[in-house]
Parts: structure tokens; C-alpha cells; sequence
């Protein structure tokens, strides 16, 4: 009895053993597939009314619903000082007729549980077939008899306004604003930004005038996709949009873009950013249609397309700097990009970037493998089978067809190019398409942690730092060129010293009062500078007669006074720094202070050749002062200044030298770094030798 | 009379509804899987999926983010799948893969072409026998996910509004964190720990297995045995908390400082459990407050007043009694409190005044167009199923669930306004600018 219980129990081990040992076998190693599944692409019907409009459909009676798009293929132009009319007119299309209020026209849509959205480039509107003519004719109604209200348009600007403001705290949206720009610069639509003052140029007749100038059927497309037949959706097309008017609209052509001649890096400081958004992007030519689209798209699905991408194994799976890493190549009938980026944790912003650039650097130095190659043509064909499910897929084919004019087979035959793609082609695009010494980087992130460990990235070793808007970072439309001509740095301050007077005058001048003004946000500011015997200060600020801030020298203590503080005053140590300052051409004292001087590599400064001059004192403090290598003259001054925890780099630039009392003083400041914004200042007044009373620099108590 | 007209209606929306069943097939394994087949020709694709019956909810107060740190983890790879390999399998058979982690579920799925449903099931199977728990992968998607909730959450503005205000409206309900959890919790967790919720969680009785597409059904339950049956089952009860809250004796008010520039004024209240009777009558309620541009929120908030440039109102979908939000955000220059004002003024209508028949019309059309638009792809199908499965016993559902909102009637919608929408339910937080 024992025994054969033990034998029982002896076979269930052995059995399940086997079962075990069988089960690892099939499991050890993937399951082959089945033979591939044919991949059909469903149908489409193109037609045209009478006035040119364009009509696909495409039928799908799977759900009972229909979408409709009036797409207005709205030509490439500038919006100038104006810029986001095209999105306010695009917005006030549904926000009245002359038969319906706003109110009436949202009430009819969410009746019927439609949705209804109109844009710059049209209306768009989709709802359960049943309500197909509600629809329509509601689209119809906007297009023919939209009436541009006073009130709502108000109301919108307003809106937009405060979409402008919370935008600058979304660290996404400023990385793409300032990639926009960077990437096409200002001369070009793509790289117009729509700012709060671009918003509130815009009139309602600028709105009605967008409408009018673009919204014409022969540069529109009506697509419909669902629940309706061809011969419905034309009658219907005819009956709703066929008394449209025909008209021509205007085509521009811009210059493309160029990407720079080097790596350039610019940071937009958010003093309070967790992480840093990372991108790396130029404008490069690819159209819709063209040769390399195919070869480029499995490049890119390689390099930075999806989860089994290069960039994601590496910056995220295996060194996990981030989130995701990915990147796109973009192609547009105009103008095309390369990006790619991630938000990346503050302290390894460097690291991450130095992962981009090499990445960028193997994929054209190295050939793909072919696992890699067949893996990125198997992600693209299942993505190109997965995105039939939905008929606006086939709808959008359609639509590119025509407006690209590509052949009539050109999705039909996607799949043959694809597998036509080898690593060789993949190399090719690589090198055409991948620059990794031409690049556009932005960091979005907290300054203070990352611009220092930035700057070896740019082509010139420093970081440019710009605003939301991107204001001041459009890209020279040419490079800055520098010379290589070399001097001695103290010849190069003599230079300078001759060129405003000669060191005779400038040693003749006892006082020096200069008084300039500056806008800062609308509102008016007023400098003013008084210096004496190289030894007293005056230097300050203030805003309709009122004192902002003042700091006074009286040659041996100071007092510093600023608008909500209590005034401060400095003696002893903190006190020299004032005295720096008092010396009217600080140049003429160099060698008698032991001020050092070493020339560091030219630099152009607004297109202008000059030396840089690497100037320590005798404390030790540094400044780069920047002289023209033709005229001898100052053209700018940079210098970091410690602000509690952080380093600003404060940097002035000079401009407009005029001569006062045989000196020539620059008439234009422009000090960017101590705020937000670059401050432009212009001289009103400078007398010099007006005998400055002593009396002025006292300081009380 | 109105009693026939509703009635009418209902014939009228479920008339239209009825053409567009989804049929599927239904059964359980011996190790107590779900499994529900769904055919669908249209593309020869598969989507794969396994909704695990765990999420943030069933975390332990100390060791909270498990449930979503194991979306990352069970991406590592198998006891066969080799580490990084898990997405390459997929990839290379051109599909697509991806999973999410809520307070209730964590659901994962893969999207392939059809002739590769079995390479699916293969690698749904491995993870659920024996996925990879080891330090190396836990090390990087540890850092993987601080990245990722600074991403979503600390760096975006009004990113951690869904915490504030979880955590203030539950005092011992789970629902009090997040699915992304404390980074602490996730530092201080030992490798033992992840490996026996991985034990405790990730078994065949507490998961629904879809499949969804171009399959034939015969094959498709063959291929399912043989890939699940044999892996085991629980050994002992999987931990569901029933813990309820205290009422919670608001109004409470409270601020928060965030990186924004515009101000918000959130309000905050309990809600019913979703399925429930309550919750139809609820997500009406919502409907009426915030759906489409002529909702009574939106259009007192943002169009007329012009108070905010954004107005809303929704409940979270739970399985326990969950919250809703109602929220503007400021335009520039209004007050918070004239936010709060306009909101509970529109609160105090629905409180007081029954809908009319067109509004009650209209959030009926509404909630036929998104049932009919959920349907539109194999991927919302499976998810849909898997969904209605776990959390409502009930794959049909997504058939008849319109049936439950259409019922709901204009004395439904007054009575939860007040029952729900009322201050002892109630908390305010003004999100306000951080002084920079």
C-alpha cells in the first residue's frame, strides 16, 4: 500500500517534471509567424464642382457617423506685426452669423451631439450620420455668412492674450517656440511668433481681409469620410458649398532657411525648472513625395523613431536621463526639419546632449545592422497597416495626392519602396540629413545649473541666452565673420584711446554728466550718470521723477539707496568697487592699476570684426571688453556678476559714437542680462567739463 | 406623457445604437483567466492585451508607486526574454506596444499584424509566469520614473493638481496618492519587496486576457491554453481594500503655490463608485456642467462672464466612491473668488431648477455620439471589454452601458447636484501663482 502511494506520487513528480521540462522548450524561444497577411488600402472618390472645389470621399459604413472638413489650402505668407491673425479669424469664423449668435450656433451643435471647429484653414464638423444635414448646413452657414461680431472678437484677444501668458510657464511650449524660431529665423511664416503686442495689432478687418483673401473654393478641399455615399456627399457638396465664388489667391515665395554654420547653443533660463527640455533641430529640405522620404523615414526610425530607437535605448534604457528620448525628420513642401530632444533631469544636461551629438555622429559614420534595419521596416509597415483601421488615413492619402500631385499609386506602392530600403541607403540619408555639427541646441531649464556646462557645445563657446519669444535669438540670416588679425592688447587699448580723442584730451577731462532714457514694457525709464575728478559718482535711475535706485561716491564712502530697501551705506572694500566705477576712461589707468591684459580669439559683435580683450584687475575681477578690429572703437563690454546664488552674465554693447567736446561717447547702450528683456538705452545729453559741484556728491548724516 | 416621450427616445437613440453590437466570445480558464475574443476583419491586425486587476489602490501606504513602477518593470523581460529585448520583439514584427497604470488597473497591450498573435500571447505569458525582477532593471526605471513624474507632473504647469486634490478630499483611502507614487517609497523599496508584489499581483485570477482583430476564434483559444493554462494560480486572497472614508466635514479650503501664471480655482467633491446608479446620473450632471461649448459652465464661465479662459467639470471613473473636479482657470485679472462664485452659482441652478426636456434631449445625443465613437478602433474595443470585464463583471456592457445614462432622468440629475454637489462634500483650493 505504502509503496504504491510512493510510486503515485514518484510518476505525478516525474509527469509534472515533463510537463515543466515541455513547457520550457516551446517557451525558450519566440514563436514564428504565420504567413504575412495581405494589407488592402480601402478606396477613394475625387471630384470637382463647378467653382473648383475639390471633393474626396472616401465610405465607410462600419458606425453610423460622417466627418466633414472644408480644408483652405492657405498659401505661405507673412503675418508681420500681425502675427496670429490667421488663428483669430480663425476662431471668430463660428463665433457668429448673420442669421445666429455664438450662443445659437454652439446650442445647435451640442444638440445633436456634434462637435464643429473652425481655423485658419477651414471648418471642420463630425456627428452621427443622421444629422448630416444639421452639419452642413451649419458649415455653410459660417462660410457664407460668418459676421465677425465686435464682442466676441474682444473677447477672443482677450482670451488669447491669457493663453499667451500661461504659455510662458510651460517649459514644452517655450522649447518649440524657440526652436521655431531658431530653425527658420524671422524672415520666414514658420518663424513668425505670435506675441501679446503681435495680438493686439489685430483689427476685425484684418480678420474679415484674412477671410476674404484666402478662403476661396479653388485652393479648398472638401473631405468627407464615413457613413455617407459618393454620390450623397457630392450632391450635398453642391447643394451646401456650390454658390461659393471663385477668386485667385496670392503665392509668395521665401527664401529657405539655412541651418548655421556651427553649433549653436542657447538657453532660455527657468530659474525655477526641475528638468530641462532638450532639443536639437534645423530646417532641412525634404518635400512630400521626394526620392529619400522612404530610406529617410526607417534612418530616422532607427536613430530616434520609437522605444526600440538608438536615442531611447541609450539616454533612456540605459543611462536613464530621461522619459523619453526620441527624434523626427520632418518633411514640408517648403521648408522640412530634423529635431530631436528630451526632457532630461537638471545635472545631466550636458551628458544627455553629449549622447545626442555622438548618436548623430554614429549613425553616419557606422552602417546599421541588419537587424536593426529589418526591425525599423517592420515598424513602419505595421504602423503604415495599423493606420488603414481609420478612413481618414485613406482620406488624408487622398488629400496628399492631390495637393503634392504625386502619383495616383503612390500609398498603393509604400510598402515595395519600403522593403526596397538597405543599409546603404540608410547611410546615404544619414549623411545627407544628419549634421551633428550643425545644429540649433535649446535648453529650456534652470540657467544657473546648466548654461556653464553648455557653452563647450557652441561653435563659440558660450551660451546665447534668449526670451520665450525668442526675440533676440534670430539667427543671422549671414554668419558673423571674424579675422584673424592679431595685436598686442595694450596696443589694441591704445588704438582705442586714440580713436575717441587721444589720451591728451581724455586726461583733460575733470567731470562727465550723461543723461539717457529707455522703454521698458511701455514704460518710461531715466538714467543718469554724473562722474568727477575719476574719483565721485552719481549713477541713477528713476521713472516719472521718481528715484528707482541711486548709488553716490563721494571718494571715499558710499551710500546705496534702491526703491523699497532701506539705503545702505559702504565703506572700506565694498566702497572700491563705487571708485571703479568713477573713472570716467577707467583705460587711461590700466598700467599705473595693474590691470592684466591677454587677447583671446576674434569675435564679431554685431557683424562687426573685433578683438577680444580679457581684462583683470587687480582684485582679481574679469571682464571681456570687445574693440572693432577697423575703427579701434568699444563695442562691447561683458562681465559676470554674482546675484546671490546665481551667475548673470551682464553684457553691455555700444553703438552710434558721436563726438561731444572733440570725445567720441557711444549714444546707444544696449544692456541685456540684467533683465528679462535687453534694455536699449539712448544718450539724450552728455556735457563734459560743466563743473560738476562737489556738493552734489554729498552724503548726508 | 413625458414618461412616453423619454421612453420614445430611448427606442429612437437604442434603434440607431443597435446596429453597432459588438460581438465577442467569453470563457475562463482553469487558473481562473479571463479571456475574451472579439473578431473584427477589418485589418489583418491583432491588439493583445492584459488587464491586470491591480493599480495604485491595492499599494501598501509605505511602498506606494508599485503598481506603476511594474508598467516599467515588466518591460525588462522573462525568464526568455533577455533584457531590452522585450520591445524588439515586437518591433520587429512591425507592431506597436505600450501599458498604462491608473488607481484601479494596470493595463498593457501589444498591436501586431494578425499572423503574429502568437508571439503576443507569448510574450503576455512570460510576464505573467516569469517576469524579470531583477536589480539592474529596477535601478534605471527607478530614474526612468523620477524623470517621468517631473515630466508630467513637478515641471508642467497645474501638473500635480490631480494629487492636491486627492489628497486632501481622502484621509485613509489608497485613492490618497497618486499611481506615480512617493520617489521615496520607490528609493527605499528592496528588490524583495518588488518581487513579492510582483508575487502578490501578477497572476492569472486577477486579469482579464483580450484579444481583439483579425483572428479566428478556434485558433485564437487553442493558442490561449496553451500559453496560460499551466501557469498557476493565487495561493491565497488578493488584497482589495475596503477601507471608507469618514464624511468628510467640508467645506475645507486650502492654497496651493504652483509655476504658473494664471491663477485656478479648483473645487472638489466625493463622488459615487462608477457603476453605480448615481454615477449615470453624475456624468449627465457633468455633461450638462462642461461638454461642448454651450454647457452651462463653459458658457457662463468663459463666454459670458469671460471669467476664465478654461471651465470645466468631470468625475474620475473608480471602482471605490472616487472625486469629481470642478475648475476654472483665471483669465488675466479675475479673482478667484468671483470663480468661485460663478461655479456655485451654476452648481445652486442645477440644485434648484429641474433640466429642461431639450437640455435633458441634448446630454442624451451627446452620450450616443461618444458611445458610437468609442467603438472606432480594435484597440478602444479590447480596452473597452477588458475594462467593462474587471471593474463591472460584465464585457456586455459595452453594448448596453448607453442603456444606464439614457435612463437617467431630470429628478436624477437635481437629486445627485445635491446630494453630491454640496458643501459638506466640498473643498475649494485656490492655485496661485509662486512668487518667483
Amino acid at each position: 500500500m505504502q509503496k504504491h502511494k510512493f510510486s503515485i506520487l514518484l510518476l505525478w513528480i516525474i509527469f509534472s517534471f515533463l510537463k515543466v521540462n515541455a513547457q520550457e522548450e516551446f517557451r525558450k524561444t519566440a514563436p514564428t509567424a504565420g504567413p504575412a497577411p495581405k494589407i488592402e488600402i480601402g478606396n477613394y472618390t475625387l471630384s470637382k464642382l463647378s467653382n473648383g472645389l475639390q471633393i474626396i470621399v472616401v465610405e465607410n459604413h462600419k458606425l453610423p457617423r460622417v466627418s466633414f472638413q472644408l480644408f483652405v489650402d492657405v498659401p505661405l505668407h507673412l503675418e508681420n506685426d500681425k502675427a496670429g491673425v490667421a488663428s483669430i479669424a480663425g476662431s471668430l469664423l463660428s463665433a457668429g452669423t448673420k442669421s445666429k449668435t455664438k450662443a445659437q450656433i454652439d446650442e445647435s451643435v451640442d444638440f445633436i451631439g456634434a462637435s464643429l471647429n473652425t481655423s485658419g484653414n477651414g471648418i471642420t464638423a463630425s456627428s452621427l450620420s443622421k444629422h448630416t444635414d444639421v452639419v452642413l448646413d451649419l458649415m455653410s452657414d459660417i462660410l457664407f455668412n460668418a459676421n465677425f461680431p465686435k464682442e466676441e472678437f474682444d473677447k477672443l484677444v482677450k482670451q488669447t492674450l491669457s493663453g499667451l501668458a500661461s504659455q510662458k510657464d510651460d517649459p514644452g511650449a517655450i522649447s518649440s517656440e524657440i526652436s521655431g524660431r531658431l530653425r527658420y529665423g524671422n524672415k520666414h511664416p514658420y518663424g513668425e511668433t505670435t506675441t501679446e503686442k503681435s495680438i493686439q495689432n489685430i483689427t476685425i478687418t484684418d480678420c474679415i481681409k484674412y477671410k476674404d483673401d484666402f478662403f476661396k473654393p479653388g485652393n479648398s478641399y472638401l473631405i468627407v469620410v464615413g457613413d455617407i455615399t459618393n454620390e450623397e456627399a457630392i450632391s450635398k457638396a453642391e447643394k451646401f458649398f456650390g454658390a461659393w465664388k471663385k477668386g485667385s489667391v496670392k503665392k509668395q515665395k521665401f527664401p529657405d532657411p539655412l541651418p548655421p554654420a556651427g553649433n549653436q547653443v542657447f538657453v532660455y533660463d527657468k530659474n525655477d525648472a526641475v528638468q530641462t527640455v532638450l532639443s536639437l533641430t534645423y530646417p532641412l529640405n525634404l518635400e512630400p513625395g521626394a526620392t529619400d522620404i522612404t530610406a529617410v523615414s526607417v534612418m530616422n526610425q532607427i536613430f530616434g523613431g520609437g522605444s526600440s530607437s538608438r536615442l531611447f535605448k541609450n539616454i533612456r534604457e540605459d543611462k536613464g536621463y530621461t522619459y523619453g528620448a526620441y527624434s523626427s525628420v520632418s518633411p514640408n513642401e517648403h521648408i522640412g526639419y530634423f529635431t530631436a530632444g528630451a526632457n532630461v533631469r537638471n545635472v545631466v544636461t550636458d551628458s544627455a546632449l553629449t549622447e545626442f551629438l555622438a548618436e548623430m555622429k554614429a549613425i553616419r559614420e557606422v552602417n546599421v545592422t541588419s537587424e536593426e534595419l529589418n526591425a525599423a521596416k517592420a515598424e513602419l509597415s505595421g504602423r503604415f497597416g495599423r493606420s488603414l483601421e481609420q478612413p481618414a488615413t485613406i482620406a488624408s492619402f487622398a488629400l496628399n495626392i492631390v495637393r503634392y500631385k504625386l502619383p495616383a499609386d503612390y500609398y498603393n506602392t509604400y510598402l515595395q519602396r519600403l522593403s526596397a530600403v538597405d543599409a546603404n541607403a540608410v547611410k546615404a540619408m544619414a549623411l545627407k540629413y544628419i549634421h551633428p555639427d550643425k545644429v540649433y541646441i535649446s535648453a529650456v531649464g534652470k540657467g544657473s545649473e546648466i548654461s556653464a556646462k553648455l557653452a563647450r557645445f557652441d561653435t563659440e563657446n558660450k551660451v546665447r541666452l534668449v526670451d520665450n519669444y525668442g526675440n533676440q535669438l534670430i539667427p543671422k540670416l549671414k554668419m558673423e565673420t571674424t579675422s584673424e588679425v592679431k595685436m598686442e592688447p595694450s596696443a589694441i587699448i591704445e588704438k582705442y584711446l586714440k580713436a575717441i580723442g587721444g589720451k591728451e584730451i581724455l586726461s583733460s577731462v575733470k567731470d562727465v554728466t550723461i543723461e539717457m532714457s529707455a522703454t521698458i514694457q511701455g514704460m518710461q525709464l531715466s538714467m543718469k550718470n554724473v562722474q568727477k575728478d575719476n574719483l565721485k559718482l552719481i549713477s541713477s535711475v528713476s521713472m516719472n521723477n521718481m528715484t528707482l535706485s541711486e548709488q553716490i561716491f563721494d571718494g571715499i564712502k558710499g551710500k546705496i539707496t534702491a526703491m523699497g530697501q532701506p539705503e545702505k551705506l559702504v565703506e572700506g572694500e565694498e566702497a572700491s568697487e563705487l571708485m571703479d566705477e568713477a573713472s570716467i576712461f577707467p583705460e587711461l589707468f590700466y598700467q599705473e592699476k595693474g590691470v592684466k591684459l591677454e587677447l583671446a580669439a576674434n569675435e564679431a559683435v554685431n557683424g562687426v570684426d573685433c578683438y577680444k580683450v580679457l581684462i583683470t584687475d587687480a582684485k582679481g575681477k574679469v571682464k571681456s571688453d570687445f574693440f572693432a578690429v577697423d575703427s579701434g572703437l568699444k563695442m562691447r563690454t561683458t562681465v559676470i556678476e554674482k546675484s546671490g546664488e546665481q551667475e548673470v552674465t551682464l553684457v553691455r554693447e555700444f553703438g552710434d559714437y558721436k563726438p561731444v567736446s572733440n570725445i567720441l561717447f557711444p549714444h546707444k547702450l544696449i544692456i541685456k542680462g540684467a533683465m528679462p528683456v535687453p534694455l536699449d538705452a539712448i544718450v539724450k545729453s552728455i556735457n563734459v567739463n560743466s563743473q560738476v559741484s562737489d556738493d552734489l556728491f554729498k552724503i548726508g548724516k | 406623457m413625458e414618461k412616453v416621450l423619454s421612453a420614445l427616445l430611448l427606442l429612437i437613440t437604442t434603434g440607431v445604437f443597435g446596429q453597432t453590437q459588438i460581438k465577442f466570445d467569453r470563457f475562463t480558464l482553469d487558473n481562473g483567466l479571463k479571456v475574451i475574443l472579439h473578431e473584427d476583419h477589418t485589418t489583418p491586425n491583432v491588439v493583445i492585451s492584459v488587464l491586470y486587476h491591480v493599480g495604485s489602490k491595492n499599494e501598501k501606504p509605505d511602498r506606494t508607486g508599485f503598481a506603476h513602477f511594474f508598467e516599467h518593470l515588466m518591460f525588462e523581460g522573462s525568464e526568455n526574454i533577455a533584457r531590452g529585448e522585450y520591445d524588439k520583439y515586437v518591433s520587429r514584427a512591425g507592431g506597436a506596444l505600450n501599458a498604462y497604470t491608473s488607481q484601479d488597473r494596470t493595463y498593457y497591450y501589444e498591436f501586431l499584424p494578425s499572423n503574429y498573435l502568437e508571439l503576443g500571447l507569448w510574450l503576455e505569458s512570460e510576464r505573467m509566469k516569469h517576469a524579470s525582477v531583477d536589480s539592474k532593471g529596477i535601478e534605471t526605471q527607478r530614474a526612468v520614473v523620477k524623470e517621468e513624474r517631473k515630466q508630467r507632473m513637478d515641471n508642467q504647469p497645474y501638473g500635480t493638481l490631480m494629487e492636491q486634490v486627492f489628497v486632501r478630499l481622502f484621509n485613509n483611502h489608497p485613492y490618497k496618492w497618486m499611481p506615480i507614487g512617493s520617489m521615496e517609497h520607490l528609493d527605499a523599496a528592496s528588490d524583495e519587496d518588488y518581487k513579492q508584489f510582483y508575487k502578490d499581483f501578477y497572476l492569472p485570477d486577477n486579469a482579464v486576457l483580450t484579444i481583439a482583430g483579425d483572428i479566428d476564434r478556434n485558433a485564437a483559444r487553442q493558442l490561449v491554453e496553451k500559453y496560460f493554462a499551466t501557469i498557476p494560480k493565487s495561493t491565497k486572497p488578493i488584497y482589495r481594500p475596503t477601507i471608507k472614508e469618514e464624511p468628510l466635514n467640508g467645506p475645507k479650503r486650502d492654497t496651493v503655490y504652483d509655476r504658473v501664471q494664471l491663477p485656478a480655482l479648483i473645487i472638489g467633491h466625493r463622488t459615487p463608485a462608477q457603476g453605480s446608479t448615481d454615477y449615470y446620473a453624475m456624468e449627465m450632471l457633468n455633461t450638462l456642467l462642461s461638454n461642448g461649448n454651450s454647457s452651462r459652465i463653459y458658457r457662463s464661465l468663459v463666454d459670458e462672464k469671460q471669467l476664465a479662459i478654461q471651465a470645466g467639470s468631470f468625475q474620475f471613473p473608480l471602482e471605490d466612491p472616487g472625486l469629481g473636479i470642478s475648475y476654472g482657470i483665471a483669465n488675466m485679472g479675475v479673482e478667484l473668488t468671483d470663480i468661485e462664485k460663478a461655479i456655485i452659482e451654476q452648481i445652486e441652478k442645477v440644485q434648484n431648477e429641474p433640466i429642461s426636456d431639450m437640455e435633458l434631449k441634448k446630454l442624451q445625443n451627446q452620450i450616443e455620439n461618444q458611445f458610437v465613437s468609442q467603438l472606432s478602433s480594435v484597440e478602444g474595443i479590447a480596452e473597452n471589454l477588458a475594462v467593462y470585464e474587471t471593474h463591472f463583471g460584465d464585457a456586455s456592457l459595452i453594448n448596453t452601458e448607453i442603456n444606464r445614462y439614457l435612463s437617467v432622468t431630470k429628478e436624477d440629475i437635481q437629486r445627485v447636484a445635491n446630494l453630491y454637489f454640496n458643501e459638506k462634500n466640498r473643498l475649494v483650493l485656490f492655485w496661485l501663482p509662486k512668487a518667483k
